[in-house]
């Protein structure tokens, strides 16, 4: 197949959209923003017969809140998470760390559904995610099904979604009125970086004090997937967040995470990394508790 | 091949091209826009950056078959020689340019930046706004320099942050 000889669909809804990815007579991939797309097609890795273009389908570009949760539909670019006032005040964790993906052009581009579906362990928004408990739905032409996301992702670039399926709504749960939540990112540059480590939390605490009662931290580019720092979270709740009790907690990540070495930086480094950036987050996370 | 039809700067545009064709090459080569340049071609450094309606989009990443019906903006449609835009005559000024090749890509930035602010840009604003364009020659401080200067042109009631 050659670049030239690709053909494109762009179907006008999402049942349009399910009835191609079930024609399975040719291969297809899907394309929103194509800030991964476009890149994996010029290194010749994703070579579809077909592109079936979804950049246009309005009816999953929005975010709102019902009942069940905040919904985000899987189009909603970066630009529009940073923008969104429900967001902020219902979701800090996802504006900050959607605000620190790439640049001005490539939030204006990505997607948070691509975000998922490109299933990078470095994916900033991703952690975000993962402290707010969100459920990816996945339609297809003859079921939909909801999947935590502690479900969803198999491996890096590896997620449950089928070749018929498509991600059609994130649900996220809104933060509570004493949650506060925090996003830090060591990557090579500011702008524009693949993270090294990045760190979530999202932590409720009790009302005049530094006492902890309940919160969830997740680490990202550490593990094969993201990965929730289970011990840590545990020991939140043992004493209020002073200066020492985040040290140790720091202690406990640098053992809990599990990265690699790669070309972006080694394993023990990496380690060292989880460790500041929770102690960091920790510390920045309390001062604006404090200041609220 | 396929027919595409959308705007660009101003005037209606039908390209024939296949449509996995990214849209920088369709200005370049089937319009002759060739203004906006490729480096990296994978969405680092913006020197490909044009508008889409009033958003900032590397066009290196964007396939002919997505913009049907778009309206796009190049370095040409901010302002040409004879009718430059104060964000040209402020990079002029300052001197914020030296080899050349990122400063399209960083007009079409800094354009799309100050027409979403009603006020003179701080430099870590101008940094954040900028953070997709690199420029290898210059370093940057003329460049933001340009910005603040042209903002301060485009409306000298602005209030500095």
């Amino acid at each position: 197949m050659k670049v030239s000889e690709m053909e494109m669909i762009s179907p006008t809804s999402v049942h349009e959209c399910l009835h191609a990815l079930t024609d399975q007579q040719k291969s297809s991939r899907l394309i929103a923003g194509g800030t991964d797309a476009v890149v994996r097609m010029k290194d010749r890795n994703w070579m579809p017969d077909i592109w079936i273009n979804i950049k246009g389908l309005k009816e999953l570009r929005y975010i709102r809140e019902d009942a069940s949760g905040l919904h985000i539909g899987p189009l909603t670019t970066h630009t529009d998470i940073v923008k969104s006032e429900l967001l902020q005040s219902k979701a800090d964790v996802l504006t900050f760390a959607a605000k620190e993906v790439g640049a001005t052009q490539m939030q204006n581009m990505g997607t948070l559904g691509g975000n998922l579906g490109t299933a990078s362990p470095a994916g900033d928004t991703i952690p975000a995610l993962y402290v707010l408990d969100a459920h990816i739905q996945l339609s297809s032409l003859h079921q939909i099904r909801s999947v935590p996301i502690k479900d969803f992702f198999i491996g890096p670039g590896k997620t449950v979604i089928k070749p018929d399926e498509m991600i059609s709504d994130i649900v996220i749960r809104p933060q509570e009125k004493n949650e506060i939540g925090i996003f830090e990112k060591l990557g090579p540059r500011k702008a524009q970086s693949i993270s090294i480590v990045n760190f979530t939390a999202s932590l409720k605490i009790k009302a005049q004090t530094r006492q902890c009662i309940g919160g969830k931290l997740a680490f990202g580019s550490v593990a094969p997937t993201i990965i929730r720092a289970k011990k840590c979270e545990s020991m939140l709740l043992l004493d209020p967040l002073d200066e020492h009790m985040i040290q140790n907690i720091a202690k406990v990540a640098w053992k809990e995470v599990a990265p690699i070495s790669d070309i972006r930086a080694s394993a023990n480094y990496r380690k060292d990394m989880a460790s500041a950036l929770l102690e960091r987050g920790l510390y920045r996370l309390m001062k604006r508790w404090e200041n609220k | 091949m396929k027919n595409i039809r959308f705007h660009v700067n101003g005037k209606e545009s039908n390209v024939q091209c296949p449509p996995a064709k990214t849209l920088l090459d369709v200005l370049r080569e089937d319009l002759e826009l060739i203004g906006s340049k490729e480096c990296c071609g994978k969405g680092e450094c913006g020197s490909c950056s044009v508008m889409i309606g009033d958003e900032v989009i590397c066009s290196c990443l964007v396939l002919a078959g997505q913009i049907e019906n778009e309206t796009i903006i190049t370095v040409e449609g901010v302002g040409l020689r004879e009718n430059m835009d104060i964000v040209q005559e402020a990079f002029i000024n300052e001197g914020a340019t030296q080899c050349g090749y990122c400063t399209p890509g960083i007009i079409v930035a800094a354009k799309s930046f100050l027409n979403s602010i009603e006020h003179v840009p701080t430099t870590d604003e101008v940094k954040t706004a900028l953070g997709g364009n690199l420029c290898r020659c210059t370093g940057y401080q003329k460049i933001i320099k340009a910005v603040q200067t042209a903002a301060k042109i485009q409306n000298p009631f602005y209030a500095v942050k």
